[in-house]
């Protein structure tokens, strides 16, 4: 578990080289976001689109980080994902493990 | 993958995210959470951080990991449904990558037929070998849940032209991509295998 611990850290550190850096520069879209490109040319119009930013909730929409470039807020964005499954490991197998232990 | 929102009207919206809690309870009755949970939430995390690290390919789009055949086989299919809810959650209600209107519809893609189908495909392929079996079934895994995301944007009204070109382009696009998919899922299949063969469970 140790291993994989390190190995997510060392994938959260590393991953604006993908996310952000390369994508910047070879210019990313999602297969979907593709695939919906095609089908609209194919329709003539657009019949597909994304609404995410005209009713987003979140401060973090894409893996941003407010006041962060784009690679600090991704490392942030990961590492923010990363607490959250751990405060579920926590919650849902560490502590029981403790009540188990105690009785 | 990741349909965002505003791709599905809200019928289809509603009818996926129904299709996805009786799944979601029917996965239920036939995993064991508690004895599990260490290894879905591991999972979870891994899928989460590894599907942040997009591959460019020149022309404009990108591959990640999706992971649905990798858990199915590491946990079996229906435990697998909880790592990808685990990571589709928190990745549409944390950073709004895929919508929450369609967060059925990506549930069902990637947390349903991605782990069913690549489950399916492992178990009978296994007698071959490990990495061909996981790349076949991390391919099928891939094609399969694009198919299915085509017919449920192509049967959504929103969608006026229907699943003839719908299905047809993200069946084909989900295909080509889904080789990645497939290496990526032997490679690890293969390494955890010879390295803790305790975590594979198929």
């Amino acid at each position: 578990m140790r291993r994989l611990v390190l190995l997510l850290i060392v994938l959260a550190l590393i991953s604006p080289i993908f996310g952000v850096w390369l994508a910047n520069l070879i210019g990313y879209h999602e297969p979907l976001d593709v695939a919906a490109d095609m089908i609209n040319e194919a329709a003539g119009r657009p019949v597909l689109q994304d609404i995410r930013y005209q009713i987003n909730w979140t401060p973090f929409i894409d893996y941003t980080v407010p006041g962060l470039p784009d690679w600090a807020g991704y490392i942030v964005s990961a590492f923010i994902g990363l607490a959250i499954y751990y405060v579920l490991y926590q919650v849902l197998v560490a502590r029981r493990r403790r009540v188990k232990g105690v009785r | 993958m990741h349909i965002p929102d505003g791709y599905l009207d809200p019928i289809s919206a509603g009818v996926t995210w129904a299709a996805m809690l009786g799944y979601g309870y029917y996965a239920y009755k036939h995993s064991d959470l508690s004895k599990n949970m260490e290894m879905i939430l591991a999972l979870a995390a891994a899928i989460f951080v590894a599907q942040m690290l997009n591959w460019p390919i020149p022309g404009g789009t990108s591959l990640h990991l999706v992971g649905g055949a990798l858990s199915a086989i590491l946990v079996g299919p229906f435990d697998a449904f909880f790592v990808l809810l685990l990571v589709l959650v928190v990745q549409a209600l944390v950073f709004h990558d895929g919508g929450i209107t369609t967060l059925g519809a990506n549930v069902i893609n990637m947390g349903v037929v991605a782990p069913l189908v690549g489950y399916v495909v492992y178990k009978a392929l296994r007698r071959y070998g490990k990495f061909w079996a996981a790349l076949v079934a991390g391919w099928a895994s891939i094609t399969v849940a694009g198919f299915a995301a085509g017919l449920e944007i192509g049967l959504s009204p929103a969608f006026p032209y229907g699943v003839a070109i719908s299905v047809p382009v993200m069946t084909m696009w989900h295909a080509l991509l889904g080789i990645v998919e497939g290496l990526i899922t032997a490679l690890v299949v293969v390494y955890l295998s010879k390295r803790a063969p305790q975590y594979v469970r198929l």
